[in-house]
């Protein structure tokens, strides 16, 4: 991949044995806006912030929150274009899998692929690491699902998790707010509480995007509507 | 899964095709080199093995609210029925279906491919597919294999821009028509749209229209037979009508089974051969390790 000049890699160790390029990496990722997810015991909600950079800007044609397939979702922290090549690809490999053996894709394969390919771009010549952490939400015969997977390659996953610019006051929040039992719409309006702690400004449908899956095992993206009317209950 | 025109014994091993330049790196693409093998095979007399096709009859007509598409369900390998019930009408879309004639293992794994190709391209632009999307990529596919991916296709779906029917050859070419049939009971089928289809049929009626044109195709050409599928599709619903009729009913089982009483079978010769014990079991006071 490259020109034969630059095929050496970008990402290469550093005396103590960290990956500077990852560190760094990370700091892109922990300046983007936040993002949240929440597993309840019926479903997952993911969440993001979507702070446009001028009111200009048509909100309607910004879509932060992606579906990968019919039951899994995704959101991101950090480059935006970055996280659009990973859709991409991960998309790819989810009819792949179809294809191959006729079955929906599992959520843990789908992450370990995701991740197998940014794992890739920290040992390839000529290539960045991407730029991105993503937050995986999906439903499947192993119940609901939540993943982080971060720019190293690794992946985790956890029963909540918040990532970007306020990553610390969120989790603490959110560790407080977690109960093993939550039903979906408690997690919609915890997700939403977790948002609204360290949002500038007025918080409305407008400004911010949540996905959710439930038993029915359809990801979808709420409609700003649906967002003011989960506010009017938080309120 | 059968391979087209593959052949299991290799008569000549390969003296003479490899006479224009070899030193080439293969540019990708279809390599026709193996299909010049197989038709020298065939002028010089070894026929290739059977493989499944579908016989088939498949029919589609656009009626008042959307369209219908109809086949049968035999599966033919030479003169051999192999499947009596199989499905003709594979899925490409919620939107899009289509029915297959031809080699079996073209026509599903061709539309397969399409559905996959087309769910991708549906998230990519987050809009329900249209039927020309479909048939785009079909007959590309099917013209960059010059007519070897042996698969004729009735294809029919309802998008944002109406209700729409195609028929889609081997080769690639395709045709755009308020009715349409293929396989070999095409022309059986097609004597009874020429005669009664209309423009503006209802459901009932189109159903029925189907249903006949199939049967016509089941009772008049061997390659068809058995059960008749329907699928109906309208602007938002698709309706898959597995076995809408099924005018081929096995008559003849018989609830008290069988019972062949012995002696029923002549016996013309008996042999005993005593097996040789050629084990021999030593009592052993090691077991065997793990």
């Amino acid at each position: 991949m490259g020109d034969s000049q630059y095929s050496f890699s970008l990402t290469t160790f550093s005396p103590s044995g960290k990956l500077v390029q990852i560190e760094y990496a990370l700091m892109a990722v922990g300046s983007g806006q936040t993002s949240l997810g929440i597993k309840a015991a019926n479903g997952v909600v993911i969440a993001t912030e979507k702070k446009l950079p001028s009111i200009l800007v048509d909100e309607a044609s910004v879509q932060k929150i992606q579906p990968l397939t019919t039951n899994i979702g995704v959101v991101y922290s950090g480059m935006g274009p970055d996280f659009r090549v990973l859709v991409r690809k991960s998309r790819k490999q989810a009819q792949q899998y179809f294809r191959l053996y006729k079955e929906q894709i599992p959520v843990t394969q789908l992450v370990r692929e995701t991740a197998a390919v940014m794992q890739e771009f920290t040992q390839s010549g000529g290539v960045r690491p991407f730029g991105v952490s993503l937050l995986v939400a999906g439903f499947d015969d192993d119940g609901p699902q939540l993943y982080q997977v971060d720019p190293s390659g690794s992946y985790f996953s956890w029963k909540a998790s918040a990532m970007g610019k306020n990553v610390s006051n969120a989790k603490t929040f959110l560790e407080k707010r977690y109960t093993d039992d939550m039903e979906l719409d408690d997690a919609v309006h915890t997700a939403i509480l977790t948002l609204k702690e360290g949002f500038e400004g007025q918080i409305s449908g407008k400004n911010i995007e949540i996905g959710i899956i439930g038993t029915d095992r359809n990801f979808r993206v709420l409609t700003p509507a649906e967002i003011d009317d989960y506010l009017a209950e938080v309120e | 899964m059968v391979v087209v025109k593959r052949f299991v014994l290799q008569v000549h091993r390969k003296s003479d095709m490899s006479k224009a330049v070899v030193d080439l790196p293969p540019k990708g693409g279809f390599s026709f080199d193996l299909c010049r093998r197989n038709e020298m095979l065939i002028s010089k007399g070894v026929h290739p093995p059977s493989f499944r096709k579908t016989g088939t009859t498949i029919v589609g007509l656009v009626f008042k609210d959307g369209v219908i598409l109809g086949a049968d369900t035999r599966a033919t390998e030479g003169p051999i029925v192999c499947d009596k019930n199989c499905e003709k009408i594979h899925y490409i879309a919620p939107n899009i279906y289509c029915c297959g004639a031809g080699t079996a293992a073209d026509t599903e794994a061709v539309t397969d491919m399409v559905s996959s190709q087309l769910q991708l391209h549906r998230y990519h632009t987050g809009r329900e597919s249209r039927v020309i999307t479909a048939l785009t990529l079909l007959k590309s596919h099917l013209f960059s294999y010059q007519g070897y991916v042996s698969a004729a296709l009735v294809l029919g779906g309802v998008d944002i821009t109406g209700p729409h029917l195609h028929t889609i050859y081997p080769h690639g070419s395709t045709d755009t028509l308020p009715f349409a049939t293929m396989g070999s009971g095409s022309l059986a089928a097609m004597a009874v749209f020429e005669s009664k289809f209309r423009e503006g049929l209802t459901r009932e009626e189109g159903i029925e229209l189907v249903c006949e044109a199939i049967c016509s195709g089941i009772f008049n050409d061997l390659g068809s037979g058995s059960n008749v599928d329907v699928c109906v599709i309208t602007k938002g619903h698709k309706e898959y009508l597995r076995n809408h009729q099924m005018p081929n009913p096995r008559t003849y089982v018989s609830s008290k089974g069988y019972t062949f009483p012995k002696g029923l079978t002549e016996v013309l010769t008996t042999k005993i051969t005593p097996l040789k014990e050629k084990v021999e079991v030593i009592e052993g006071n090691d077991a065997m390790e793990e």
